[in-house]
């Protein structure tokens, strides 16, 4: 065959504008794409994998209720390396397909913070986990929350602390990132209303190989309770491991961390006879029973709030898709902001006008390494 | 003083970690005038042999130690076929990239292999630790002292009194002239690397139990192990372990009386200011250019 300048130019040409068109060619196609900024590899893969399963199961769900929109629904995964640049380079891959109408963030703070101005830019809704407060107070339309924020968890651990154990005196301990110093902040602020006082405010650097100091610096504070965020579960189960060897056995009520099965496997009876505030308890809801006899089928151990955000995100996405008639962002979001009373596997959704759905938390107890529910606190929403 | 004291054990446990895991960088650094950027994954591939063999299948304790040696001996000699052999006539460039690329291969195979779980692994005694007045002893950093402290004098020993030590000691000084000698360079090579897996695999089972199994608790020890390398003073076997310990003891101090959040920060500072004002370390010789 005759190569000709016209011939190489034309399969240029063809080359170049195959990829868009295949991809315009899906926008109108078979699925409804959401994707999900995950991770795979890195420090979080772990827990990555939970959220991954949380998922599938919704999706799962979904399409034999009849997906939406009448066509079935698809989860397309980037891996964010468990890195903030890594999650900015997953969410931009995800972004640049334009089929793709939804989004799933981060159950990390820090990187949501990261994607969100491209997520300002693609302007499509983005369900996300992470639970600094402010992360739903940067203006930005398109950010659902699907856990309940660390103003309600600071405001439940000291409710809690003060009310029901009737402790006074905090130390906190917390990881510097922007979960753990927007988490420890909330529940600082919230001392004063339970008549309880802080003795001391220990931020950590994530991935720590020692905690000496900062178990001695809580055994010296003089505090008659413990409160907690932690971000890796490796980190807690060191602390929690040296905080027994070093003698200190007040109570310690701690962030969501503290029941996830990581943390529970890897820290042992380091953990007995902790308290934690749970968005997700199994026996909190009927809801939360049925997504943990679900994930129990495919992963054979129970959930965590890993695994239920993502469920509860990917089925409310779907839901809101098929309340509006369509894909369009617009509609989608009036559609989610319109949601009352939806029983999640978290609890129940009523999306304010900021994009936060859940407004109240479980507290449980760790029981020789069982976790029971002992009790839901919600706090009344300014749905406006 | 109780304070004192048990923030100094910390230190030296943890600091004796560093100082295992920069043996490994020493040593093959003398043998081959480059940096084992894959040093750290050795400890976290040990740690999941361990986790494999006495966890999954059960061996008994001492017998899964074992075969986890004897494996990271086999992982060095194939590290050494494969990725520094191939490029040992080019300048320490490539072999320095070649074992950056060996570091995220180890740890992604793993991932692969088992997964991202996290694991526990038991220590080697029963009891966690004990009180001697205040201070909290954890039986496992006293063993990782012990065995640090141990290493240092078979070392010793090994360099200095042994005829395959002095050998490897002459193949690092000069190759050339060790290979006209008739010593078996290549050979020798192969011996360090073989050495440096199993060091590197001894402190990350001695860490486990400690730190967690885990696939990034190589490169985060690693990091500080190398920072302890360049304090000692490259090449330098007793600066190795001083460096080591001396970064801990800062670090856990720094930590304690200065700020948490900046613990790995004072490591850092010591390091650069190591760069700036002896770049030879504590027991490196100035390098003179020869003219």
């Amino acid at each position: 065959m005759l190569v000709t300048r016209r011939l190489v130019t034309a399969g240029l040409a063809a080359g170049i504008a195959s990829p868009a068109l295949i991809r315009s060619a899906g926008a109108q196609g078979a699925t409804v794409k959401i994707g999900m900024v995950t991770p795979m590899t890195g420090a979080a893969a772990e827990s990555g994998s939970f959220a991954q399963t949380g998922a599938k199961i919704a999706l799962e769900q979904v399409n034999k209720a009849g997906g939406v929109l009448g066509k079935p629904l698809e989860l397309v995964m980037e891996d964010d390396q468990t890195t903030n640049p890594g999650a900015v380079l997953a969410f931009s891959k995800l972004a640049s397909q334009p089929d793709i109408v939804a989004f799933l963030g981060s159950i990390r703070s820090t990187q949501n913070h990261a994607m969100a101005p491209d997520m300002l830019k693609i302007g499509k809704p983005v369900g996300f986990g992470g639970t600094d407060p402010n992360l739903t107070k940067l203006g930005n339309p398109w950010l659902f929350r699907f856990r309940p924020n660390d103003a309600y968890s600071g405001k439940v651990i000291a409710q809690y602390g003060g009310k029901e154990l009737g402790k006074k005196k905090w130390a906190i301990v917390h990881s510097t990132d922007a979960f753990g110093t927007a988490g420890a902040k909330a529940l600082a602020e919230s001392l004063p209303e339970n008549g309880a006082t802080l003795a001391l405010d220990q931020g950590y650097a994530n991935q720590s190989q020692d905690f000496t100091p900062v178990v001695l610096a809580v055994r010296q504070s003089g505090a008659d309770i413990l409160g907690t965020y932690f971000t890796f579960e490796t980190d807690l189960g060191i602390f929690a491991r040296q905080l027994r060897q070093l003698g200190v056995t007040i109570p310690w009520v701690g962030s969501p961390s503290i029941v996830n099965v990581s943390a529970l496997k890897l820290a042992g009876p380091a953990l007995y006879n902790t308290y934690g505030v749970a968005d997700y308890a199994e026996d909190s809801s009927e809801a939360a029973k049925a997504f943990g006899k679900a994930y129990r089928e495919v992963r054979k151990v129970a959930p965590d709030n890993q695994s239920s955000w993502t469920y509860d995100a990917v089925v409310v996405l779907a839901m809101a898709m098929n309340k509006a008639g369509t894909t369009e962002p617009g509609k989608v979001r009036e559609a989610l902001l319109a949601i009352r009373g939806h029983k999640g596997a978290e609890g129940e959704y009523n999306f304010d006008k900021n994009g936060d759905g859940l407004h109240g938390y479980n507290i449980v107890k760790n029981e020789k390494g069982d976790i029971k529910f002992d009790k839901r606190i919600d706090f009344t929403p300014n749905l406006g | 003083m109780d304070l004192v004291l048990q923030l100094l054990f910390t230190g030296i446990g943890i600091g004796s970690v560093y100082a295992l895991v920069a043996l490994g960088f020493v040593l093959i650094f003398r043998a081959t005038n480059v940096v084992n950027f894959a040093q750290g994954e050795f400890s976290m591939v040990a740690a999941f042999f361990m986790v494999m063999f006495s966890v999954k299948l059960g061996l008994p304790y001492w017998l899964a130690f074992i075969v986890s040696l004897i494996g990271m001996g086999v992982l060095g000699a194939v590290f050494n076929l494969a990725v520094y052999y191939p490029l040992r006539h080019r300048t320490y460039l490539p072999v320095i990239i070649s074992t950056i690329g060996a570091s995220i291969l180890l740890a992604n195979a793993t991932l692969a292999i088992h997964g991202p779980e996290p694991e526990v692994l038991s220590g080697w005694f029963d009891t966690p630790g004990f009180l001697v007045g205040p201070v909290y002893l954890d039986s496992q950093y006293l063993l990782i002292i012990a065995v640090t402290a141990l290493l240092v004098v078979l070392q010793y020993w090994f360099f200095e009194h042994t005829l395959l030590g002095k050998k490897l000691q002459a193949t690092s000084q000069d190759k050339e002239m060790a290979a006209l000698l008739g010593i078996p360079v290549a050979l020798m090579i192969m011996v360090t690397f073989v050495y440096s897996a199993v060091i590197g695999g001894l402190a990350g089972i001695l860490v486990a139990p400690v730190l967690f199994v885990s696939i990034h608790m190589g490169a985060t020890i690693a990091l500080k192990a190398f920072a302890a390398t360049i304090i000692g003073g490259f090449g330098d076997v007793t600066g190795a372990i001083i460096g080591g310990l001396a970064l801990g003891i800062i670090e856990t101090f720094g930590a304690a009386y200065v700020s948490v959040p900046y613990k790995d920060g004072f490591a850092f500072l010591v390091l650069v200011a190591f760069l700036v004002f002896r770049p030879q370390g504590i027991f490196g010789e100035r390098v003179a250019e020869k003219a």
